[in-house]
């Protein structure tokens, strides 16, 4: 949640987060002999903290539906959470605690790709299976040795996908001559960057200049006016809500409007309050969840949705809803907590799941460790305030054989 | 051209902010030799008191409803002055509590008394506002000001002016009357100046004050920027520290001087390497503090002629 009053929600986070730092309820609400599930990522920090907020809702949501079903091998699902406020220190010793101390057979999060990278050695080492369900960075899922099992999943978009299809569109796009990339200096960025940069090349654009911008930062005029004195008619932008919406307070402020394309931070509510209502009307962007639920979605959305501030954050919710059912069917087949057998039952599901952003069929394998591809997204962009399904002639245009990875 | 008239527009506007925090701690450390670690806090907490008095005068229903006139009229310089006035009074706490029983001793246990005061702050503040950031209109509208090519928000223009018209102010009050030969008199010698009949107590719990009245006003002046955030301060703080390092922490026309040239630094870096900005700006710190330790625009007996 971006922008919004303190609800009875952020406030009951708080203080959960704050209960579990001064070790209340180490355990939360957790009964004696049920499955500890962990949840790791910033609820409160950083301009993406909205999506983890909706994100806990959807896992709580699932949770509550597995437990009224009878729960899973006869027990009980409990979800312990842990703020990271964005700090990778933070979310390292988080980590730790949540396997170590608390004995959880399987963690959720983070919010932030950077952190993502931070730890990521941890759960491969220890063999406890991540599903992450908000963050984006590539890198993520890959294992930490070429070769080695990777014990993170992912159900959310992937950067170098979303990267890809923007750059498809820049590519077949006619206006689009020079390119200019911008990123901010998080992990997040950084990681996006390198996307960038690698598929740029294999698309042969042709990118005149390349910018970057601390998250806190208020003023982009001088990029800007680089890459305009470079002569960019497009630029591709990789960056959290805020700072993007940050980004086109300062174009409007040297009036200078290429066609613009950005990672699906674009749709958080942080980045329609930042920009106001006219100026996030430039972005090209896509989602996984279409603008127009169909009666499924629009269940879990209006049983869910009240409680969450932040109305574009459906998408967390139903990722981090599937990410759940999707674990609970791995340890179902798994016949175990084991790590190791439910990392390989995930990487060979046999029960095709009808979630709520798709139908999962056969969702990971051993080199495959992303449920969501290009296919699944959807082009959006902002109008009058809210985000409404995109198309124009090179969408339109766009074939399978347009898009490098 | 236009892109260098940018740079400097856009770095004076940045650094009038720095410049107001630093000359805050100038106040205090000119005064008492002891520093609010936590006045990052005291910048978000004045920010948020800001936008909950103008919750109050606009009659919106909660935060996410502000519309675009709730900064409008009275209703901006009202919530400008409360935030200046709670803050200021949180500030006195603050000496009382985390300053007072440490001030003129030896040792540093002020720093850590003032950075848990500042997180006594901000979990109160999360209790209260919780941890969205929230937007908050522009008092004077949301039109782009053009001065000769390069662009300008009417808040920038508005921090730059109440910036400069408070920082003259202060040169004034501290140059021109009896309370500023006052604080300079404390500054100088407190043994001295307390012999003399002046209470000291009361010197520097109004420095105190004062220093976060204007970390409150910052908060709000800021806050239809960056938007009003309990995490906002701190880097605000940080940077306007490095203004008042780099301009002599105990000279506040230099604290003033080193904010914006700090924000001037910062902009410019941007034209050439925006990702080695902040590389800059310490590398410069460290320059400026082994070639002239009291910082650059220091020369320490002017003050206190």
């Amino acid at each position: 949640m971006i922008s919004g009053r303190p609800t009875r929600r952020a406030f009951t986070i708080s203080t959960l987060a704050a209960a579990s730092m001064i070790g209340l309820g180490k355990r939360g609400f957790a009964q004696e002999g049920d499955i500890l599930l962990g949840f790791n990522g910033d609820l409160s920090a950083s301009p993406a903290a909205e999506s983890a907020q909706a994100g806990v809702k959807g896992l709580q949501a699932a949770i509550d539906d597995v437990n009224a079903g009878g729960g899973v091998l006869g027990r009980k699902l409990s979800l312990i959470i842990r703020d990271d406020l964005s700090q990778p220190p933070k979310s390292i010793q988080n980590m730790s605690d949540l396997i170590d101390n608390q004995k959880v057979v399987a963690v959720f999060g983070p919010t932030n790709s950077g952190n993502a990278m931070a730890w990521r050695h941890i759960p491969n080492q220890k063999r406890i299976p991540v599903i992450n369900s908000l963050s984006t960075g590539t890198e993520i899922t890959k294992p930490i040795s070429a070769g080695a099992d990777s014990y993170i999943f992912r159900v959310a978009l992937v950067d170098r996908q979303h990267v890809s299809s923007l750059l498809a569109y820049l590519k077949k796009s006619p206006a689009t001559k020079n390119v200019g990339y911008l990123a901010e200096t998080t992990g997040y960025g950084q990681g996006g960057l390198k996307d960038l940069q690698e598929l740029g090349a294999e698309y042969g654009l042709n990118v005149v200049g390349t910018e970057k911008f601390d998250v806190n930062d208020t003023d982009m005029t001088s990029q800007l006016n680089k890459l305009r004195s470079a002569g960019v008619d497009s630029i591709a932008v990789w960056a959290q809500g805020v700072p993007g919406g940050q980004l086109l307070r300062s174009m409007e402020k040297i009036d200078f409007f290429p066609t613009m394309v950005m990672s699906w931070a674009a749709a958080n509510t942080g980045f329609l309050q930042a920009a106001g209502p006219k100026l996030a009307e430039h972005p090209l962007f896509q989602r996984p969840v279409p603008v127009s639920l169909n009666p499924h979605q629009q269940q879990l959305f209006d049983r869910i949705m009240p409680h969450v501030a932040s109305p574009t954050s459906f998408g967390y919710v139903a990722q981090c809803y599937d990410a759940l059912m999707i674990l609970t069917l791995a340890i179902k087949q798994a016949g175990s907590t084991d790590g190791v057998k439910v990392r390989e039952a995930l990487e060979d599901l046999q029960a095709p799941y009808e979630g709520y952003i798709k139908t999962y069929s056969k969702p990971f394998t051993h080199d495959n460790h992303e449920a969501l591809t290009a296919k699944d997204y959807d082009w959006q962009k902002w109008k009058n305030g809210e985000i409404i399904s995109y198309s124009d002639d090179v969408i339109k245009s766009l074939t399978p054989a347009d898009f490098k990875s | 051209m236009g892109v260098y008239i940018q740079a400097l527009v856009s770095g004076l506007s940045v650094g009038g902010i720095y410049a107001l925090l630093a000359l805050s701690f100038s106040v205090t450390y000119t005064t008492t030799k002891t520093l609010n670690f936590s006045q990052g806090d005291f910048v978000a907490f004045g920010a948020f008191i800001g936008v909950t008095i103008l919750l109050m005068l606009s009659g919106a229903p909660d935060f996410n409803r502000l519309g675009p006139d709730a900064s409008s009229g009275f209703r901006y310089p009202v919530a400008a002055l409360g935030a200046g006035l709670a803050v200021g009074f949180v500030g006195i706490l603050m000496f009382i509590a985390a300053i007072r029983p440490f001030a003129g001793k030896p040792g540093m246990n002020w720093v850590m008394s003032t950075i848990g005061f500042g997180i006594i702050l901000q979990s109160l503040g999360l209790v209260i506002w919780g941890p969205a950031p929230v937007t908050v209109p522009q008092p004077l509208g949301n039109d782009i000001i053009r001065i000769m090519g390069a662009g300008v928000r009417t808040q920038e223009l508005l921090i730059l002016f109440v910036a400069i018209v408070v920082m003259l102010a202060f040169d004034r009050v501290m140059r021109k009357t009896r309370l500023g030969k006052v604080m300079r008199a404390v500054a100088q010698n407190p043994e001295v100046a307390s012999l003399m009949g002046i209470n000291l107590t009361l010197v520097m719990a109004g420095a105190f004050a004062f220093s976060s009245a204007l970390a409150g006003l910052g908060g709000l002046l800021v806050a239809p920027i960056a938007s009003a955030s309990l995490y906002v301060g701190l880097w605000i703080a940080l940077k306007a520290f490095s203004g008042a390092i780099i301009g002599g922490l105990d000279n506040p026309r230099g604290c003033i001087a080193g904010g914006f040239l700090l924000g001037l630094v910062e902009s410019s870096v941007a034209l050439w390497q925006a990702q080695w900005r902040e590389i800059v700006i310490f590398l410069l710190i460290i320059v400026v503090l082994s070639l002239w330790p009291n910082g650059i625009f220091n020369r320490s007996t002017v003050d206190r002629a």
